[in-house]
Parts: C-alpha cells; sequence; structure tokens
C-alpha cells in the first residue's frame, strides 16, 4: 500500500466534494431564480384576471368580474359584470379587505388579436430594413474615422455629431412632415427606415471604432509583411475581426431598434404593432387592452431576438483567440 | 556573386531620435546573418526597414534586383515596396497569426489573396511547408489551440509559403517560454540548411554561433563589428561587443 497516493486520491475526491457543492448551490439558484420568474408571471396575470377577493366578517367571498354586452334603454353597452361567486366561511373578521384586480375586456382582446398581429410583420420590415441602412452606414462611418483624408474624416465625425444631438421622434417628423416641403414625399415606411437607419447608424458606428481599435497593429504589419495592400488588409484581416468584436453589440441595438419602430408609428401611415394597437384601443377606450396586447407581442419578440443573440455569442466565443 | 541584400547610406528617424546612422550592409545569397545588440540599438528597425514596415528617412535597400529608394512618392515607389515585400518573408515576435482562420487558412491567404495563386496550388504548397515545420496534423485547428512555440513554427510556414528570397526574423523566440524555443530554433535551422537567406534579429547567442555565417553587433544605431562568429565570440574586438558577450556568458554558466 502506497500511503501518500491514497492520500492524494483523498485530497482529488474533497475537491470533487467541493466542486459539485458549489454546483449545486448555483443549481439551486437557478432554480430559484426561474421559480421566482414563474411566480412573478402568475402575479402579473393574476393581476389582469378581473378576480374579486373579499374578506371580512369571517367569510371569504371569491368573484369574477368580466365585461358582457347588455342592453340598457335599447342600446347596447359593454358593463362590468359579476359572473360567478363562490363562497368560503372562513375569513378575516371586521371590515377585513376587498382585492379587486383588473378586468380585461377579453371579447375586445378576441375580436382585435389578428389585427393588432399582423402588425408585427410591419414591425419586422421596419426593424430589417433600418438595420441593414445601419450597419451600411455605420461601417462607413468608422471607416471615415480611420481616413487620413480630412474631408472625409469631417464627413463622419460631423455625421455622428448632428444626428446624436438631435431626437429620433424629431427625426422621424422631420423625414415625414418636413421633406415635403421641399418637394421630397416619402412614404411613412421609407422616411421611418431612413429615420431609424440613420440614427442607428451614428450610435452603431462607434461599436465598429471599437471594434476596428480592436484590431492589433501586429495583425495589420503581418498582413502588410505577406505584401497585402491597404484594401485586402482591410478586407481580409482587419473587418472580420472588427466585426466579430461588433456583433454582441449590434445584436443590442437591433434589440432596441426593434422596440424603437414604434415611434415609426407617429406618421400614421405605417401599419406596425405600436400603431395597429393605438388605433384599436382609441376607437373603443380600450387602450389597456390594446397596449397589453401590443406590450405582450414586444416583449416576446425581445425574448426571441435576446436568446438568439446569445447563441450568436456562444457561437462566436468558440473558434477564435 | 552578387549580394542578395544592399543596403545603402540608411537612415531612419523617430522624430528627433536618430536611430538607424548611415548603414551600409551587403548579404550574399544562402547566407545567415544574425543582428545582435542591447535593446534599443536599432536592429529591429533595420530589420523593419529591409522590407518597408517602417519606411527609411534615406538611403536605399535593394533586395533580389528590387531597388528602393527611401521617401518615394506615387504609384511606381509603392508597386516597388510591394514588389520587395514579395521577396522577403517575415516572422515577428508575437506571431501574429491571424486568429479568425485555421493554420491552414493562414499559410495559404498570403499566396491565394495576394499573389493570385491556384487554392489547390497554395494548399499543396503550405501543407508541404507545414509539414517541413512538423505541424501538418494541425492544419484544421485555430491558432488559439496553438502552443507559442507551434504558432511560431506556423508564422515561419506561412511565410514559407510566399516563396520569398529572403527571410526576416524579428526575434523570434522572444515571447516564447524557454522550453518552447528549441523547437522554433530547429525549424529556423532547417530553414537555413535549404539554403535560404536569412536576417536574423536575436538574443539567442547559442544559435548565433551555432548556424550564422557571420554575426553584425549594432550599439546606437550603428553596426560595430561584422565578422563570422567563431572569431567574434573568440575576440571580439569592440568593447561593448565584449560586454554583450560576457553577459551571455554568464548566463550560459
Amino acid at each position: 500500500m502506497n500511503l501518500p497516493s491514497q492520500e492524494s486520491s483523498v485530497k482529488k475526491s474533497q475537491a470533487d466534494l467541493l466542486f459539485e457543492a458549489q454546483q449545486r448551490k448555483q443549481n439551486r439558484f437557478r432554480l430559484n431564480v426561474i421559480l421566482s420568474w414563474i411566480s412573478l408571471l402568475v402575479f402579473l396575470v393574476f393581476l389582469f384576471s378581473g378576480i374579486e377577493i373579499k374578506s371580512s366578517g369571517g367569510k371569504t367571498e371569491i368573484s369574477y368580474w368580466r365585461f358582457r354586452t347588455v342592453t340598457e334603454n335599447n342600446r347596447n353597452i359593454r358593463k362590468k359584470i359579476q359572473t360567478s361567486t363562490s363562497s368560503l366561511s372562513l375569513g378575516l373578521p371586521g371590515k377585513g379587505v376587498d382585492i379587486k384586480t383588473i378586468i380585461v375586456d377579453g371579447e375586445f382582446i378576441r375580436d382585435n388579436l389578428d389585427f393588432v398581429a399582423t402588425g408585427i410583420v410591419e414591425t419586422i420590415k421596419i426593424s430589417v430594413f433600418s438595420i441593414l441602412l445601419a450597419i451600411t452606414l455605420a461601417l462607413l462611418a468608422a471607416l471615415g474615422r480611420l481616413s487620413t483624408n480630412p474631408f472625409i474624416y469631417a464627413l463622419s465625425t460631423f455625421y455622428v455629431s448632428l444626428i446624436r444631438g438631435t431626437p429620433l421622434y424629431l427625426q422621424i417628423f422631420f423625414f415625414f412632415l418636413a421633406l415635403p416641403q421641399l418637394g421630397i414625399v416619402l412614404s411613412g415606411l421609407r422616411a421611418g427606415v431612413l429615420a431609424l437607419g440613420l440614427n442607428y447608424g451614428a450610435y452603431m458606428s462607434e461599436t465598429f471604432r471599437a471594434g476596428l481599435a480592436s484590431v492589433g497593429k501586429g495583425q495589420r504589419e503581418a498582413a502588410i509583411a505577406l505584401g497585402m495592400t491597404p484594401i485586402q488588409t482591410m478586407r481580409r484581416i482587419v473587418l472580420p475581426q472588427a466585426l466579430r468584436f461588433a456583433i454582441p453589440p449590434m445584436g443590442n441595438d437591433f434589440i432596441s431598434m426593434t422596440k424603437d419602430s414604434a415611434l415609426v408609428s407617429v406618421t400614421g401611415f405605417v401599419h406596425e404593432l405600436m400603431w395597429r394597437a393605438t388605433k384599436v384601443g382609441r376607437a373603443e377606450f380600450r387602450n389597456m387592452e390594446a397596449l397589453v396586447m401590443a406590450a405582450i407581442f414586444y416583449w416576446i419578440m425581445t425574448l426571441i431576438l435576446t436568446s438568439g443573440q446569445s447563441w450568436l455569442e456562444t457561437r462566436l466565443a468558440r473558434g477564435d483567440r | 556573386m552578387d549580394p542578395i541584400i544592399k543596403i545603402s547610406d540608411l537612415d531612419k528617424y523617430f522624430g528627433m531620435l536618430h536611430v538607424l546612422k548611415n548603414i551600409t550592409l551587403e548579404i550574399q545569397p544562402r547566407e545567415v546573418v544574425c543582428l545582435i545588440g542591447r535593446s534599443g540599438s536599432g536592429k529591429s528597425t533595420l530589420l523593419r526597414c529591409t522590407n518597408f514596415l517602417e519606411e527609411p528617412s534615406h538611403g536605399t535597400i535593394e533586395v533580389d534586383g528590387i531597388k528602393v529608394e527611401a521617401q518615394g512618392k506615387g504609384g511606381e515607389h509603392r508597386q516597388q515596396i510591394h514588389d520587395l515585400r514579395l521577396k522577403t518573408g517575415m516572422v515577428f515576435q508575437e506571431f501574429n497569426l491571424f486568429p479568425h482562420m485555421t493554420v491552414l487558412g493562414n499559410v495559404i491567404e498570403g499566396p491565394v489573396t495576394v499573389k493570385g495563386m491556384d487554392r489547390n496550388q497554395a494548399i499543396a504548397l503550405a501543407e508541404e511547408n507545414l509539414d517541413s515545420v512538423g505541424l501538418l496534423f494541425k492544419k484544421d485547428e485555430y491558432p488559439n489551440r496553438l502552443s507559442g512555440g507551434q504558432k511560431q513554427r506556423v508564422a515561419i510556414a506561412r511565410a514559407l509559403t510566399m516563396q520569398p528570397r529572403v527571410m526576416l526574423f524579428d526575434e523570434p523566440t522572444s515571447a516564447l517560454d524557454p522550453e518552447l524555443i528549441g523547437e522554433v530554433l530547429n525549424v529556423m535551422k532547417k530553414v537555413a540548411k535549404d539554403g535560404m537567406t536569412m536576417l536574423v534579429v536575436t538574443h539567442e547567442m547559442g544559435f548565433a554561433r551555432e548556424v550564422a555565417d557571420r554575426v553584425i553587433v549594432m550599439a546606437e544605431g550603428e553596426l560595430i563589428e561584422d565578422s563570422n562568429p567563431d572569431e567574434l565570440f573568440r575576440a571580439p574586438k569592440d568593447p561593448r561587443t565584449k560586454a554583450l558577450i560576457d553577459r551571455y556568458r554568464s548566463g550560459e554558466s
């Protein structure tokens, strides 16, 4: 029997145990986070459920409210109706509590769900066109910042400064409402895409600039020593590495652009999610229902994009460096 | 025989700093020349001027019949520099492999992009050179999966695949862990044996002594001594050379 080796094997298993304990702790934490998420979600659903809990005088009454169409004085109106009640002979004494939750007009949601959901297509369309324009402009502006030509350098900094110095809301209005005065009439979609693209292009140029700066001098020198021209060096060596660096922040920009596309609804001619939600909401004074619908759609889109982005990020982390 | 590298009246200033002082140097084909000297003596700058990675302030560089004047202007000058770079392969201290390409991708990048070589032909050539540095089995790996010594060997294969007439090495082992230096020096010896003209900036006195045909000592931007290694290590003429060699000897024992 060899004592030292036995000792080391004991030590190793101890380290394993510690590691496992840590792992268990982490897993427990993750599980608790998920459970908390679920309970918060359940609470949110409860908040909009129309359930009323009244507990007083030693009795508890749980009732369910909903909107119903009723005829009063020969006119159809929608009214909050208490539909079902169940009671328990157990409850708080005295005055007790009365918990009321928000009553949502389910029929309105059912009737308008399709109409609002159709806006998703338009929202995605604006976002994709705008991000393509933004990437192009951002790349040009970032390369302009590297230029030794003073005019090109000035052009790029001027563009970034002007766009970042004015509100996006104003820019959208400018392209839609101010340009027609000059005889340039853009459709709502075009004006929106132009404004969003220009705006995000200016912000994203900083991301690209950081990406270009992240590529070391040695990489350029190695390319030059191989005999590459400046354009070949940029295209084959610097840009691929810079873009890889810039993809995660670009994902963030795309996500916030998807939400900012709602601003395009102010033109009144782009029938995306926000426009549709406000239209039906105002028409029947059901703004809450309409906006909740739109919020859920935006949230789901963002969740999908976020998970897509983290997938991309882990993929990019593999392979290099 | 005509020299393959001719450096004449070369000066280089960094601002007010005079880092290369009127350097004239000729290197014959198949010669292996080591440049040694303390840091700041200008040896790396001289090497980097040889392929115009640094533009000299004055003088001319000629490699294999391509003659380039310092501080030229215009398209013709650019073309000359391009031609000069095709004649020279360079190996850097920090390897500078392209992290977004596989080992094979790194090695074929030059021939395909710069020379417009047919891809399959480039791959064949690249595999031959990777084999000769002993890393053909790593051809589909990315550089981050390689050790420092392996990276430097790939960098040598990358430079060789451009089929240069001259190889420039800028302290190729200085960034390596001591136990990885040997494999790189062995590859360099092999390259020398195959008849490549080599200009090597190094601190590896052992390599200089064993492999070099000539050892040139630099100090304060000047070439202070130029002789064969036996003579240099036995009887250094300049006191600064003597100090350099003594320091190496004390480190050796």
